[in-house]
Protein backbone atom coordinates (compact mmCIF):
# COMPACT_ATOMS: atom_id res chain seq x y z
CA UNK A 1 0.00 0.00 0.00
CA UNK A 2 1.51 3.29 -1.07
CA UNK A 3 0.67 6.64 -2.59
CA UNK A 4 2.22 8.45 -5.55
CA UNK A 5 4.53 11.34 -4.92
CA UNK A 6 5.63 13.79 -7.62
CA UNK A 7 9.09 15.33 -7.45
CA UNK A 8 9.93 18.39 -9.48
CA UNK A 9 13.37 19.86 -10.16
CA UNK A 10 13.32 23.61 -9.64
CA UNK A 11 15.99 26.24 -9.51
CA UNK A 12 16.35 27.94 -6.17
CA UNK A 13 15.24 31.34 -7.41
CA UNK A 14 12.28 33.56 -6.73
CA UNK A 15 9.25 32.61 -8.77
CA UNK A 16 10.37 29.20 -9.91
CA UNK A 17 8.18 27.18 -7.54
CA UNK A 18 5.32 29.54 -8.26
CA UNK A 19 5.16 28.47 -11.88
CA UNK A 20 4.43 24.88 -10.96
CA UNK A 21 1.91 25.83 -8.31
CA UNK A 22 0.08 28.17 -10.63
CA UNK A 23 -0.11 25.50 -13.28
CA UNK A 24 -1.59 23.11 -10.73
CA UNK A 25 -4.09 25.75 -9.64
CA UNK A 26 -5.14 26.46 -13.20
CA UNK A 27 -5.73 22.75 -13.84
CA UNK A 28 -7.66 22.39 -10.59
CA UNK A 29 -5.14 20.00 -9.10
CA UNK A 30 -5.34 19.86 -5.32
CA UNK A 31 -2.08 19.80 -3.40
CA UNK A 32 -2.45 17.58 -0.34
CA UNK A 33 1.06 17.95 0.95
CA UNK A 34 4.49 19.10 -0.15
CA UNK A 35 8.05 19.53 0.94
CA UNK A 36 10.76 21.65 -0.64
CA UNK A 37 14.45 21.11 -0.04
CA UNK A 38 17.38 22.79 -1.70
CA UNK A 39 21.14 22.67 -2.11
CA UNK A 40 21.49 26.43 -2.48
CA UNK A 41 21.40 26.18 -6.28
CA UNK A 42 18.56 23.90 -7.11
CA UNK A 43 15.78 22.29 -5.20
CA UNK A 44 13.63 19.23 -5.37
CA UNK A 45 10.03 19.91 -4.48
CA UNK A 46 7.88 16.91 -3.67
CA UNK A 47 4.13 16.93 -3.94
CA UNK A 48 1.23 14.75 -2.96
CA UNK A 49 -1.73 15.73 -5.14
CA UNK A 50 -5.23 14.45 -5.71
CA UNK A 51 -4.63 13.54 -9.37
CA UNK A 52 -1.01 12.46 -9.88
CA UNK A 53 -1.52 11.36 -13.50
CA UNK A 54 -3.04 14.68 -14.51
CA UNK A 55 -0.31 16.56 -12.64
CA UNK A 56 2.45 14.57 -14.37
CA UNK A 57 0.86 15.10 -17.79
CA UNK A 58 0.75 18.81 -17.08
CA UNK A 59 4.39 18.91 -15.98
CA UNK A 60 5.51 16.91 -19.02
CA UNK A 61 3.66 19.29 -21.30
CA UNK A 62 5.51 22.15 -19.67
CA UNK A 63 8.84 20.38 -20.22
CA UNK A 64 9.56 20.22 -16.49
CA UNK A 65 11.94 17.70 -14.97
CA UNK A 66 9.55 15.69 -12.85
CA UNK A 67 9.09 12.10 -11.84
CA UNK A 68 6.87 10.00 -9.67
CA UNK A 69 7.80 7.63 -6.89
CA UNK A 70 5.89 5.64 -4.36
CA UNK A 71 5.88 6.62 -0.71
CA UNK A 72 4.06 5.33 2.31
CA UNK A 73 1.34 7.42 3.83
CA UNK A 74 0.53 6.95 7.51
CA UNK A 75 -2.47 8.52 9.19
CA UNK A 76 -1.56 9.35 12.74
CA UNK A 77 -3.78 9.67 15.75
CA UNK A 78 -4.48 13.26 16.70
CA UNK A 79 -2.62 13.18 20.01
CA UNK A 80 0.84 13.75 21.52
CA UNK A 81 3.42 11.07 20.74
CA UNK A 82 1.73 9.82 17.59
CA UNK A 83 4.63 10.87 15.32
CA UNK A 84 7.19 9.41 17.72
CA UNK A 85 5.34 6.10 17.73
CA UNK A 86 5.51 5.84 13.92
CA UNK A 87 9.24 6.61 13.91
CA UNK A 88 9.95 4.17 16.70
CA UNK A 89 8.15 1.42 14.80
CA UNK A 90 10.38 1.95 11.80
CA UNK A 91 13.56 2.33 13.85
CA UNK A 92 12.93 -0.88 15.75
CA UNK A 93 12.50 -2.74 12.48
CA UNK A 94 15.85 -1.29 11.29
CA UNK A 95 14.18 0.77 8.58
CA UNK A 96 15.84 4.03 7.61
CA UNK A 97 13.51 6.81 6.57
CA UNK A 98 15.21 8.66 3.72
CA UNK A 99 12.93 11.65 4.16
CA UNK A 100 9.53 12.32 5.58
CA UNK A 101 7.06 15.19 5.57
CA UNK A 102 3.61 15.93 6.80
CA UNK A 103 0.59 16.34 4.59
CA UNK A 104 -2.49 18.34 5.40
CA UNK A 105 -4.14 17.05 8.61
CA UNK A 106 -2.37 14.29 10.55
CA UNK A 107 -0.97 12.38 7.58
CA UNK A 108 2.74 11.97 6.97
CA UNK A 109 4.52 10.79 3.83
CA UNK A 110 7.55 8.55 4.36
CA UNK A 111 10.16 7.73 1.77
CA UNK A 112 11.91 4.43 2.41
CA UNK A 113 13.93 2.06 0.26
CA UNK A 114 11.74 -0.96 0.99
CA UNK A 115 8.08 -0.03 1.17
CA UNK A 116 6.82 -3.52 2.03
CA UNK A 117 8.90 -3.98 5.17
CA UNK A 118 8.20 -0.45 6.39
CA UNK A 119 4.55 -1.06 5.78
CA UNK A 120 4.70 -4.25 7.82
CA UNK A 121 6.55 -2.54 10.67
CA UNK A 122 3.99 0.29 10.84
CA UNK A 123 1.05 -2.09 10.57
CA UNK A 124 2.47 -4.16 13.45
CA UNK A 125 2.51 -0.97 15.52
CA UNK A 126 -1.14 -0.41 14.62
CA UNK A 127 -0.42 2.71 12.64
CA UNK A 128 -3.11 3.46 10.10
CA UNK A 129 -1.82 3.41 6.52
CA UNK A 130 -3.57 5.15 3.69
CA UNK A 131 -3.63 4.34 -0.02
CA UNK A 132 -4.31 6.66 -2.93
CA UNK A 133 -8.08 6.09 -2.98
CA UNK A 134 -8.44 6.47 0.72
CA UNK A 135 -6.28 9.61 0.75
CA UNK A 136 -8.93 11.46 -1.20
CA UNK A 137 -11.48 10.59 1.43
CA UNK A 138 -9.21 11.25 4.42
CA UNK A 139 -8.03 14.60 3.13
CA UNK A 140 -11.30 15.80 1.67
CA UNK A 141 -11.55 19.44 2.61
CA UNK A 142 -7.81 19.79 3.22
CA UNK A 143 -6.19 21.32 0.18
CA UNK A 144 -2.95 23.33 0.47
CA UNK B 1 16.50 8.73 -56.72
CA UNK B 2 18.21 10.42 -53.79
CA UNK B 3 20.70 8.07 -52.19
CA UNK B 4 22.45 9.64 -49.22
CA UNK B 5 25.94 8.49 -48.33
CA UNK B 6 26.25 5.71 -45.76
CA UNK B 7 28.21 6.10 -42.52
CA UNK B 8 31.92 6.95 -43.03
CA UNK B 9 33.08 3.40 -42.21
CA UNK B 10 30.83 1.95 -44.91
CA UNK B 11 31.93 4.21 -47.73
CA UNK B 12 34.16 2.80 -50.46
CA UNK B 13 36.42 5.82 -50.82
CA UNK B 14 38.25 4.29 -53.78
CA UNK B 15 35.03 4.73 -55.75
CA UNK B 16 34.83 8.46 -55.03
CA UNK B 17 36.53 11.08 -57.19
CA UNK B 18 39.57 13.08 -56.08
CA UNK B 19 40.07 16.17 -58.19
CA UNK B 20 43.84 16.51 -57.99
CA UNK B 21 45.26 13.31 -56.46
CA UNK B 22 48.86 14.23 -57.31
CA UNK B 23 48.54 17.11 -54.85
CA UNK B 24 45.72 16.07 -52.53
CA UNK B 25 47.24 12.63 -51.84
CA UNK B 26 50.93 13.42 -51.99
CA UNK B 27 53.45 12.98 -49.17
CA UNK B 28 53.69 15.51 -46.36
CA UNK B 29 57.30 16.19 -47.41
CA UNK B 30 56.24 17.12 -50.92
CA UNK B 31 53.46 19.39 -49.65
CA UNK B 32 55.95 21.20 -47.45
CA UNK B 33 58.36 21.53 -50.34
CA UNK B 34 55.63 23.02 -52.54
CA UNK B 35 54.66 25.40 -49.74
CA UNK B 36 58.22 26.55 -49.13
CA UNK B 37 58.96 27.24 -52.80
CA UNK B 38 55.71 29.19 -53.15
CA UNK B 39 56.16 31.07 -49.86
CA UNK B 40 59.60 32.35 -50.86
CA UNK B 41 58.26 33.54 -54.19
CA UNK B 42 55.10 35.04 -52.71
CA UNK B 43 56.94 37.03 -50.04
CA UNK B 44 59.27 38.48 -52.68
CA UNK B 45 56.30 39.29 -54.93
CA UNK B 46 54.42 40.97 -52.11
CA UNK B 47 57.40 42.98 -50.85
CA UNK B 48 58.14 44.23 -54.33
CA UNK B 49 54.59 45.21 -55.24
CA UNK B 50 52.62 46.25 -52.14
CA UNK B 51 53.94 49.34 -50.34
CA UNK B 52 51.90 48.54 -47.22
CA UNK B 53 53.76 45.25 -46.76
CA UNK B 54 57.12 46.75 -47.64
CA UNK B 55 56.64 49.34 -44.89
CA UNK B 56 55.55 46.70 -42.39
CA UNK B 57 58.47 44.40 -43.17
CA UNK B 58 60.99 47.23 -43.19
CA UNK B 59 59.73 48.29 -39.78
CA UNK B 60 60.37 44.74 -38.51
CA UNK B 61 63.74 44.59 -40.26
CA UNK B 62 62.67 41.61 -42.35
CA UNK B 63 63.47 41.16 -46.02
CA UNK B 64 62.30 38.44 -48.42
CA UNK B 65 65.82 36.92 -48.17
CA UNK B 66 65.08 36.06 -44.51
CA UNK B 67 62.48 33.51 -45.60
CA UNK B 68 64.37 30.24 -45.99
CA UNK B 69 62.18 27.71 -44.14
CA UNK B 70 58.44 27.42 -43.55
CA UNK B 71 58.97 28.40 -39.91
CA UNK B 72 60.45 31.68 -41.11
CA UNK B 73 56.90 32.75 -41.91
CA UNK B 74 56.79 33.77 -38.24
CA UNK B 75 59.19 36.60 -38.97
CA UNK B 76 56.52 38.22 -41.14
CA UNK B 77 53.95 40.71 -39.88
CA UNK B 78 50.37 39.63 -39.25
CA UNK B 79 47.60 41.13 -41.35
CA UNK B 80 44.29 42.12 -39.86
CA UNK B 81 41.02 43.12 -41.47
CA UNK B 82 41.83 46.73 -40.59
CA UNK B 83 44.69 46.80 -43.11
CA UNK B 84 42.23 46.06 -45.92
CA UNK B 85 39.86 48.71 -44.59
CA UNK B 86 42.51 51.41 -44.29
CA UNK B 87 43.51 50.87 -47.89
CA UNK B 88 39.93 50.81 -49.25
CA UNK B 89 39.20 50.17 -52.02
CA UNK B 90 42.27 49.15 -54.06
CA UNK B 91 45.27 50.05 -51.89
CA UNK B 92 46.46 46.48 -51.35
CA UNK B 93 46.22 45.45 -54.99
CA UNK B 94 49.52 44.14 -56.37
CA UNK B 95 48.76 44.36 -60.06
CA UNK B 96 47.57 47.11 -62.44
CA UNK B 97 43.78 47.25 -62.48
CA UNK B 98 43.60 45.98 -66.06
CA UNK B 99 44.93 42.61 -64.86
CA UNK B 100 42.00 42.25 -62.48
CA UNK B 101 39.22 40.23 -64.11
CA UNK B 102 36.69 40.11 -61.27
CA UNK B 103 36.06 41.82 -58.00
CA UNK B 104 34.05 40.89 -54.96
CA UNK B 105 33.38 42.51 -51.63
CA UNK B 106 32.35 41.44 -48.19
CA UNK B 107 29.06 42.70 -46.81
CA UNK B 108 30.68 45.40 -44.71
CA UNK B 109 28.37 45.09 -41.74
CA UNK B 110 31.05 46.45 -39.43
CA UNK B 111 32.41 49.29 -41.52
CA UNK B 112 33.50 49.74 -45.10
CA UNK B 113 33.33 46.58 -47.19
CA UNK B 114 36.49 44.58 -47.82
CA UNK B 115 37.17 44.76 -51.55
CA UNK B 116 39.07 41.99 -53.26
CA UNK B 117 40.24 41.62 -56.85
CA UNK B 118 41.20 38.49 -58.72
CA UNK B 119 43.53 38.05 -61.67
CA UNK B 120 42.81 35.33 -64.22
CA UNK B 121 45.35 33.14 -62.39
CA UNK B 122 43.56 33.79 -59.06
CA UNK B 123 40.25 32.75 -60.62
CA UNK B 124 41.93 29.58 -61.82
CA UNK B 125 43.16 28.72 -58.31
CA UNK B 126 39.78 29.57 -56.82
CA UNK B 127 37.78 27.35 -59.14
CA UNK B 128 40.31 24.56 -58.62
CA UNK B 129 39.82 24.79 -54.84
CA UNK B 130 36.04 24.65 -55.27
CA UNK B 131 36.38 21.70 -57.67
CA UNK B 132 38.30 19.84 -54.96
CA UNK B 133 35.70 20.33 -52.26
CA UNK B 134 32.85 19.51 -54.63
CA UNK B 135 34.55 16.21 -55.45
CA UNK B 136 35.13 15.53 -51.73
CA UNK B 137 31.34 15.51 -51.52
CA UNK B 138 31.07 13.27 -54.59
CA UNK B 139 30.11 15.81 -57.29
CA UNK B 140 31.09 14.74 -60.85
CA UNK B 141 30.45 15.93 -64.39
CA UNK B 142 27.18 13.97 -64.29
CA UNK B 143 25.72 16.24 -61.61
CA UNK B 144 23.12 18.97 -62.00
CA UNK B 145 23.87 21.63 -59.44
CA UNK B 146 21.30 24.18 -58.39
CA UNK B 147 22.53 27.45 -56.92
CA UNK B 148 20.47 28.91 -54.08
CA UNK B 149 23.08 31.47 -53.01
CA UNK B 150 22.65 34.94 -54.33
CA UNK B 151 25.09 35.87 -57.08
CA UNK B 152 26.55 39.32 -56.70
CA UNK B 153 29.38 40.79 -54.63
CA UNK B 154 29.27 37.90 -52.16
CA UNK B 155 32.01 35.38 -53.02
CA UNK B 156 29.85 32.29 -52.48
CA UNK B 157 27.68 32.44 -55.58
CA UNK B 158 30.20 32.88 -58.38
CA UNK B 159 32.93 31.01 -56.51
CA UNK B 160 30.94 27.80 -56.34
CA UNK B 161 29.53 28.34 -59.82
CA UNK B 162 32.97 28.41 -61.51
CA UNK B 163 34.25 25.49 -59.46
CA UNK B 164 31.35 23.22 -60.39
CA UNK B 165 31.81 24.08 -64.06
CA UNK B 166 35.51 23.29 -63.69
CA UNK B 167 34.61 19.62 -63.10
CA UNK B 168 32.01 19.65 -65.84
CA UNK B 169 28.96 19.71 -63.60
CA UNK B 170 25.92 21.50 -64.97
CA UNK B 171 25.11 24.72 -63.13
CA UNK B 172 21.49 25.70 -62.68
CA UNK B 173 21.91 29.36 -61.65
CA UNK B 174 18.59 29.80 -59.88
CA UNK B 175 19.94 32.28 -57.35
CA UNK B 176 18.51 33.20 -53.99
CA UNK B 177 14.86 33.26 -53.04
CA UNK B 178 11.58 31.97 -54.43
CA UNK B 179 11.54 28.72 -52.53
CA UNK B 180 8.64 27.12 -54.36
CA UNK B 181 10.37 27.73 -57.66
CA UNK B 182 13.51 26.04 -56.27
CA UNK B 183 11.50 22.95 -55.42
CA UNK B 184 9.83 22.99 -58.83
CA UNK B 185 13.22 23.24 -60.51
CA UNK B 186 14.61 20.31 -58.52
CA UNK B 187 11.67 18.27 -59.78
CA UNK B 188 11.70 19.53 -63.39
CA UNK B 189 15.44 19.51 -64.04
CA UNK B 190 16.46 16.48 -61.97
CA UNK B 191 18.77 18.50 -59.70
CA UNK B 192 21.21 16.28 -57.79
CA UNK B 193 23.08 18.89 -55.77
CA UNK B 194 21.85 21.96 -53.96
CA UNK B 195 24.14 24.84 -53.01
CA UNK B 196 22.63 26.82 -50.16
CA UNK B 197 23.12 28.18 -46.70
CA UNK B 198 22.09 25.47 -44.21
CA UNK B 199 19.27 27.59 -42.88
CA UNK B 200 17.88 28.17 -46.38
CA UNK B 201 18.19 24.44 -47.15
CA UNK B 202 16.13 23.78 -44.03
CA UNK B 203 13.56 26.27 -45.26
CA UNK B 204 13.40 24.60 -48.68
CA UNK B 205 12.96 21.27 -46.89
CA UNK B 206 10.08 22.54 -44.79
CA UNK B 207 8.31 24.29 -47.63
CA UNK B 208 8.64 21.11 -49.71
CA UNK B 209 7.18 19.03 -46.90
CA UNK B 210 4.22 21.40 -46.61
CA UNK B 211 3.63 21.17 -50.35
CA UNK B 212 3.67 17.38 -50.07
CA UNK B 213 6.97 17.05 -51.98
CA UNK B 214 8.52 13.63 -51.34
CA UNK B 215 12.19 14.29 -50.58
CA UNK B 216 12.92 10.56 -50.24
CA UNK B 217 12.15 9.91 -53.89
CA UNK B 218 13.54 13.15 -55.31
CA UNK B 219 16.69 13.23 -57.45
CA UNK B 220 18.50 15.36 -54.89
CA UNK B 221 21.55 13.58 -53.45
CA UNK B 222 23.56 16.20 -51.68
CA UNK B 223 23.83 19.71 -50.33
CA UNK B 224 26.92 21.90 -50.53
CA UNK B 225 26.56 24.37 -47.71
CA UNK B 226 28.26 27.63 -46.96
CA UNK B 227 27.75 31.26 -46.09
CA UNK B 228 27.20 30.62 -42.40
CA UNK B 229 28.31 28.05 -39.81
CA UNK B 230 26.46 24.76 -40.01
CA UNK B 231 25.67 23.34 -36.57
CA UNK B 232 26.00 19.50 -36.62
CA UNK B 233 22.45 19.02 -35.38
CA UNK B 234 20.98 21.16 -38.13
CA UNK B 235 23.00 19.30 -40.73
CA UNK B 236 21.89 15.92 -39.35
CA UNK B 237 18.28 17.03 -39.43
CA UNK B 238 18.48 18.26 -43.02
CA UNK B 239 20.20 15.03 -44.05
CA UNK B 240 17.49 12.92 -42.44
CA UNK B 241 14.52 14.92 -43.72
CA UNK B 242 15.73 15.65 -47.25
CA UNK B 243 17.46 12.26 -47.67
CA UNK B 244 20.68 13.88 -48.82
CA UNK B 245 24.33 14.14 -47.74
CA UNK B 246 25.48 17.61 -46.78
CA UNK B 247 29.00 18.98 -46.56
CA UNK B 248 30.28 22.43 -45.96
CA UNK B 249 33.47 24.31 -46.64
CA UNK B 250 35.49 27.10 -45.13
CA UNK B 251 36.84 30.26 -46.57
CA UNK B 252 36.87 34.00 -46.22
CA UNK B 253 36.76 36.81 -48.71
CA UNK B 254 40.05 38.32 -47.49
CA UNK B 255 42.12 35.30 -48.53
CA UNK B 256 40.02 34.11 -51.51
CA UNK B 257 36.44 33.20 -50.59
CA UNK B 258 34.98 29.72 -50.13
CA UNK B 259 37.30 26.82 -50.83
CA UNK B 260 40.17 27.29 -48.37
CA UNK B 261 39.13 23.95 -46.92
CA UNK B 262 36.36 21.43 -47.55
CA UNK B 263 34.68 18.58 -45.72
CA UNK B 264 35.34 15.05 -46.95
CA UNK B 265 33.03 12.18 -46.07
CA UNK B 266 35.46 10.40 -43.73
CA UNK B 267 35.62 12.99 -40.97
CA UNK B 268 32.43 14.97 -40.98
CA UNK B 269 33.62 17.56 -38.47
CA UNK B 270 36.84 18.36 -40.31
CA UNK B 271 37.86 19.98 -43.57
CA UNK B 272 40.92 19.39 -45.78
CA UNK B 273 42.90 22.57 -46.31
CA UNK B 274 44.13 23.33 -49.84
CA UNK B 275 47.65 23.43 -48.41
CA UNK B 276 49.42 23.95 -51.70
CA UNK B 277 47.57 27.27 -51.97
CA UNK B 278 47.32 28.24 -48.29
CA UNK B 279 49.97 28.04 -45.61
CA UNK B 280 48.24 27.60 -42.27
CA UNK B 281 49.40 28.40 -38.78
CA UNK B 282 47.52 27.93 -35.52
CA UNK B 283 48.52 30.48 -32.91
CA UNK B 284 47.61 31.47 -29.39
CA UNK B 285 45.28 34.41 -30.02
CA UNK B 286 46.64 36.27 -27.02
CA UNK B 287 50.36 36.00 -27.82
CA UNK B 288 50.47 35.19 -31.54
CA UNK B 289 52.86 32.32 -30.72
CA UNK B 290 52.28 28.92 -32.38
CA UNK B 291 50.44 26.24 -30.43
CA UNK B 292 51.38 22.54 -30.62
CA UNK B 293 49.86 20.57 -33.50
CA UNK B 294 46.34 19.49 -32.63
CA UNK B 295 45.87 22.25 -30.04
CA UNK B 296 43.07 24.78 -30.34
CA UNK B 297 44.07 28.24 -31.48
CA UNK B 298 43.51 30.98 -34.02
CA UNK B 299 43.84 30.07 -37.68
CA UNK B 300 46.30 32.27 -39.55
CA UNK B 301 46.40 31.93 -43.34
CA UNK B 302 48.94 32.96 -45.95
CA UNK B 303 47.67 32.47 -49.51
CA UNK B 304 50.68 31.16 -51.43
CA UNK B 305 49.89 32.17 -54.98
CA UNK B 306 47.44 35.00 -54.77
CA UNK B 307 48.32 37.63 -57.34
CA UNK B 308 45.59 40.27 -57.21
CA UNK B 309 45.80 40.94 -53.48
CA UNK B 310 48.56 39.03 -51.74
CA UNK B 311 47.97 38.70 -48.01
CA UNK B 312 50.55 37.56 -45.50
CA UNK B 313 49.61 35.85 -42.24
CA UNK B 314 45.98 36.86 -42.23
CA UNK B 315 44.46 36.57 -38.77
CA UNK B 316 41.09 34.95 -39.30
CA UNK B 317 39.99 35.26 -35.65
CA UNK B 318 38.52 31.79 -36.20
CA UNK B 319 39.38 29.08 -33.71
CA UNK B 320 40.29 25.61 -34.85
CA UNK B 321 42.77 22.80 -34.44
CA UNK B 322 44.63 21.16 -37.30
CA UNK B 323 45.82 17.59 -37.74
CA UNK B 324 48.14 16.18 -40.40
CA UNK B 325 47.21 12.55 -39.69
CA UNK B 326 46.28 10.57 -42.81
CA UNK B 327 42.59 10.52 -43.68
CA UNK B 328 40.47 7.51 -44.65
CA UNK B 329 39.32 9.33 -47.79
CA UNK B 330 42.87 9.01 -49.16
CA UNK B 331 43.83 12.65 -48.96
CA UNK B 332 46.97 13.65 -47.10
CA UNK B 333 46.20 17.37 -46.88
CA UNK B 334 45.88 18.62 -43.31
CA UNK B 335 42.44 18.74 -41.77
CA UNK B 336 41.10 21.62 -39.72
CA UNK B 337 38.27 21.16 -37.29
CA UNK B 338 35.20 23.05 -38.40
CA UNK B 339 35.18 26.54 -37.01
CA UNK B 340 32.53 27.00 -34.39
CA UNK B 341 33.86 29.92 -32.44
CA UNK B 342 35.92 33.03 -32.81
CA UNK B 343 38.81 34.39 -30.78
CA UNK B 344 36.56 37.12 -29.50
CA UNK B 345 34.82 34.31 -27.58
CA UNK B 346 37.98 33.18 -25.80
CA UNK B 347 38.09 33.46 -22.03
CA UNK B 348 41.22 33.51 -19.95
CA UNK B 349 40.49 31.81 -16.64
CA UNK B 350 43.30 31.76 -14.11
CA UNK B 351 45.75 32.09 -16.98
CA UNK B 352 44.27 29.24 -19.02
CA UNK B 353 42.63 29.82 -22.40
CA UNK B 354 39.08 28.48 -22.40
CA UNK B 355 36.83 28.40 -25.45
CA UNK B 356 33.06 28.11 -25.21
CA UNK B 357 33.19 25.58 -28.04
CA UNK B 358 35.13 23.21 -25.75
CA UNK B 359 32.35 23.44 -23.19
CA UNK B 360 29.84 22.84 -25.98
CA UNK B 361 31.72 19.71 -27.08
CA UNK B 362 31.73 18.23 -23.58
CA UNK B 363 28.08 19.09 -22.92
CA UNK B 364 27.09 17.65 -26.29
CA UNK B 365 28.53 14.27 -25.33
CA UNK B 366 26.58 13.98 -22.07
CA UNK B 367 23.25 12.27 -22.75
CA UNK B 368 21.55 13.58 -19.62
CA UNK B 369 21.97 17.21 -20.70
CA UNK B 370 20.33 19.35 -23.36
CA UNK B 371 22.80 21.17 -25.68
CA UNK B 372 22.07 24.50 -24.02
CA UNK B 373 24.58 26.00 -21.64
CA UNK B 374 25.78 29.28 -20.23
CA UNK B 375 29.15 30.25 -18.85
CA UNK B 376 29.36 32.81 -16.08
CA UNK B 377 32.76 34.10 -15.05
CA UNK B 378 33.32 36.24 -12.02
CA UNK B 379 36.05 36.96 -9.58
CA UNK B 380 35.99 35.97 -5.96
CA UNK B 381 38.75 37.12 -3.67
CA UNK B 382 41.11 37.71 -6.60
CA UNK B 383 40.50 34.29 -8.13
CA UNK B 384 38.59 33.75 -11.34
CA UNK B 385 35.57 31.55 -10.89
CA UNK B 386 33.88 29.87 -13.82
CA UNK B 387 30.36 28.59 -13.48
CA UNK B 388 28.82 26.45 -16.20
CA UNK B 389 25.05 26.29 -16.17
CA UNK B 390 23.67 23.18 -17.81
CA UNK B 391 20.14 21.97 -18.37
CA UNK B 392 19.17 18.47 -17.35
CA UNK B 393 16.75 16.63 -19.57
CA UNK B 394 13.43 15.85 -17.84
CA UNK B 395 14.06 12.10 -18.05
CA UNK B 396 17.48 12.43 -16.39
CA UNK B 397 16.12 13.92 -13.17
CA UNK B 398 16.61 11.45 -10.32
CA UNK B 399 14.67 12.79 -7.31
CA UNK B 400 17.72 12.36 -5.10
CA UNK B 401 19.90 15.23 -3.95
CA UNK B 402 22.77 12.81 -3.59
CA UNK B 403 22.53 11.57 -7.16
CA UNK B 404 22.00 15.02 -8.61
CA UNK B 405 25.03 16.41 -6.77
CA UNK B 406 27.12 13.43 -7.86
CA UNK B 407 26.00 14.06 -11.42
CA UNK B 408 26.95 17.75 -11.22
CA UNK B 409 30.40 16.72 -9.95
CA UNK B 410 30.74 14.23 -12.78
CA UNK B 411 29.96 16.95 -15.34
CA UNK B 412 32.49 19.25 -13.65
CA UNK B 413 35.09 16.47 -13.88
CA UNK B 414 34.48 15.96 -17.59
CA UNK B 415 34.80 19.71 -18.19
CA UNK B 416 38.00 19.90 -16.15
CA UNK B 417 39.58 17.10 -18.23
CA UNK B 418 39.14 19.17 -21.37
CA UNK B 419 39.43 22.76 -20.12
CA UNK B 420 42.16 22.17 -17.52
CA UNK B 421 40.17 24.52 -15.29
CA UNK B 422 37.67 23.23 -12.74
CA UNK B 423 34.32 24.91 -13.16
CA UNK B 424 31.38 25.03 -10.79
CA UNK B 425 28.53 23.18 -12.48
CA UNK B 426 25.06 24.49 -11.82
CA UNK B 427 22.14 22.31 -12.82
CA UNK B 428 19.28 24.27 -14.29
CA UNK B 429 15.70 23.29 -15.10
CA UNK B 430 14.94 22.13 -18.64
CA UNK B 431 14.25 25.30 -20.62
CA UNK B 432 15.92 27.34 -17.87
CA UNK B 433 18.66 28.69 -20.13
CA UNK B 434 17.49 31.54 -22.27
CA UNK B 435 17.09 30.75 -25.97
CA UNK B 436 17.96 33.65 -28.18
CA UNK B 437 17.23 33.96 -31.84
CA UNK B 438 20.37 33.70 -33.92
CA UNK B 439 23.58 33.72 -31.95
CA UNK B 440 22.98 32.39 -28.48
CA UNK B 441 24.63 34.36 -25.73
CA UNK B 442 26.72 31.71 -24.05
CA UNK B 443 29.07 33.79 -21.98
CA UNK B 444 28.51 36.26 -19.18
CA UNK B 445 31.89 37.60 -18.12
CA UNK B 446 31.31 39.70 -15.04
CA UNK B 447 34.99 40.49 -14.50
CA UNK B 448 34.87 43.22 -17.13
Amino acid sequence: MSITQISVFVESRPGHLTRTLEAFAEAGIQVRGFCAGDTGEYGIVRFIVDRPDAAMALLAERGAAARTSEVLCARLDDRPGALARAMVACAQAGINIVYCYSLAATCIALSVKDIASAEAALADADIDLVDQAELARVLAGATL
Amino acid sequence: MGTPMPAPDQIDFSALPIYLPEVECTSRERIRAIQLAKLIEQVGYTYARVPWYRDQMDALGVTPADIRTLDDVRKLPFTDKSALRETFPFGMFAVPMDEIVEMHASSGTTGKPIVVGYTAADMDVWSECIARLAQMAGVTAADRVQMAFGYGMFTGGFGLHYGIQRIGGMMIPAGAGNTERHIQMIEDYGTTTLIATPSYAMHICEVGEKLGFDWASSTLERGLFGGEPCPPRLKAEIEARMHITCTDNYGLTEVMGPGVSGECLAHRDQQHIAEDHFLWEVVDPATGEPVAEGEMGELVLTPLDKRGIPVLRYRTHDLTRVTTEPCACGRTLARMQKVRSRCDDMLIIRGTNVFPSQVEDVIGRIDELTPHYRIVVDNEGGLDRMTVEVEIKPEAFSDSFEEMSAFAREVAGKLRNVLLVTPVVRLVEPGGIERTLGKAKHVDDRRR
